[in-house]
C-alpha cells in the first residue's frame, strides 16, 4: 500500500485546492482535456458573461504555454507529446483567479520572467506596441505567436503574478497567476 | 485550383471554417481556431492564396472569426501581409471582419485586436458588425466591378 496516497493526504489536497476552487486539475495539458475544461469554464461562468470569455481565452493562452514548454512530458494514446502542469481556477467576491504552474527549463523561465517584467510595467497602448513588435519575429519552433502571456494581459487589464522555485540543477517550477475582475 | 472547404468543429481542438473559392476570389474564415498544429494547418491556406496571388484576379477575404488563440493571431497576419501584397502588386484586395457586438467588452477587445492587424500590415480592414449585415451565403453575389 505504501505506493498509494494516505486518507489524509488526499483530504489535505481536497482541503488545499478546495478553498475558492471552482476548478483544478493536474497533468497532462493535451487537446481533448483542454477542450473539455475550456467548456466547463464557459459553462461555470455562464451567468458573467464578460468574465467567462476572459476567463476562457486566458486559459487557453496559458494551457498553450503548459502543453508546449513544460519540461514534464507525457504521451497520450495517440502518441502525441504534452506537457504536464497544474491548473486552479478560484473565484472571489469580485473577481476571478487563474493560477497555472509547471516545470520548466530554468534558464528558458528567466527570459519568461524578463517578459513579465515588461509586460507589467507597460501601459495598455505600450503592451499592444510590444505585442505588434513580438509577433513580427519568427514564431517559436511550436508555431507560437511569442505573445501569449501579453494577451493574458492584455485580456484580464490586471498585472502578472509570477514566480519560479528551482527544483534540480537544471529545470524550475514556474506558477503565472492572473485576476479577471467580474 | 481547387476550392479549400473546411467543415469547423468544436471539438478535441476548435477548427475554423474555410471556404476559399478559386472561381470567385471569395474567401472566408469563420468559427473557432485553436489548433494542436496552427502553422500546418495556415499553410495550406497560405500556399492557395499564394498561388490565387498569381492570377492577379480580385480577392475578398470575409474574417467570422468568434474567437482565436495568439498562435492563430501570427497566421491570420501572415494571411493579411500576403493580401497586402497583392494589393502592392496591383491587385484588387477587399477585407471584411465582422464582429459580433453584443457583448461590449468583449467586443473592444476584438476590435483592438484588428486595429493591431491594420498596424501592422497596412491593409484596410472593414468593420462590420455582424447584426447589421446581411445574413451568411449571399457572399458569392459580391459585384467586383
Amino acid at each position: 500500500m505504501q505506493n498509494m496516497i494516505n486518507t489524509q493526504e488526499l483530504l489535505d489536497l481536497y482541503n488545499l485546492a478546495n478553498n475558492k476552487t471552482l476548478l483544478s486539475y493536474t497533468g497532462i495539458f493535451d487537446g481533448q482535456i483542454l477542450s473539455v475544461i475550456a467548456e466547463n469554464i464557459e459553462s461555470n461562468l455562464a451567468q458573467n458573461p464578460n468574465a467567462s470569455r476572459k476567463v476562457f481565452k486566458i486559459f487557453l493562452e496559458l494551457a498553450q504555454n503548459i502543453s508546449f514548454y513544460s519540461t514534464e512530458k507525457q504521451t497520450n494514446s495517440k502518441g502525441k507529446v504534452n506537457g504536464m502542469g497544474i491548473l486552479i481556477l478560484q473565484e472571489f467576491e469580485d473577481h476571478y483567479s487563474c493560477s497555472t504552474g509547471n516545470m520548466g527549463n530554468t534558464e528558458m523561465l528567466k527570459e519568461v520572467i524578463k517578459k513579465c517584467e515588461t509586460i507589467n510595467i507597460l501601459e495598455r497602448d505600450d503592451l499592444r506596441e510590444y505585442k505588434r513588435k513580438l509577433r513580427s519575429l519568427p514564431a517559436s519552433a511550436k508555431g507560437g505567436g511569442n505573445i501569449g502571456l501579453v494577451q493574458v494581459a492584455l485580456t484580464s487589464g490586471n498585472p502578472l503574478a509570477y514566480k519560479i522555485i528551482p527544483i534540480t540543477k537544471t529545470d524550475s517550477f514556474y506558477i503565472v497567476n492572473t485576476k479577471i475582475n467580474k | 485550383m481547387k476550392d479549400i472547404i473546411i467543415e469547423g468543429s468544436h471539438g478535441k481542438n476548435f477548427i475554423p471554417n474555410v471556404k476559399f473559392i478559386a472561381e470567385t476570389g471569395v474567401c472566408e474564415l469563420g468559427g473557432e481556431s485553436y489548433l494542436e498544429d496552427t502553422v500546418t494547418f495556415y499553410a495550406k491556406l497560405l500556399d492557395w492564396l499564394t498561388e490565387f496571388k498569381e492570377t492577379k484576379r480580385p480577392i475578398l477575404f470575409d474574417f467570422k472569426l468568434s474567437y482565436f488563440n495568439t498562435s492563430t493571431s501570427k497566421s491570420i497576419l501572415d494571411i493579411l501581409t500576403l493580401l497586402k501584397k497583392h494589393e502592392n502588386e496591383g491587385g484588387q484586395v477587399t477585407v471584411n471582419w465582422y464582429y459580433d457586438d453584443e457583448e461590449e467588452e468583449d467586443v473592444e477587445a476584438e476590435l483592438e485586436d484588428v486595429e493591431d492587424l491594420i498596424i501592422e500590415t497596412g491593409l484596410k480592414i472593414n468593420l462590420i458588425p455582424l447584426e447589421a449585415s446581411d445574413d451568411d451565403d449571399d457572399d458569392d453575389d459580391f459585384d467586383f466591378s
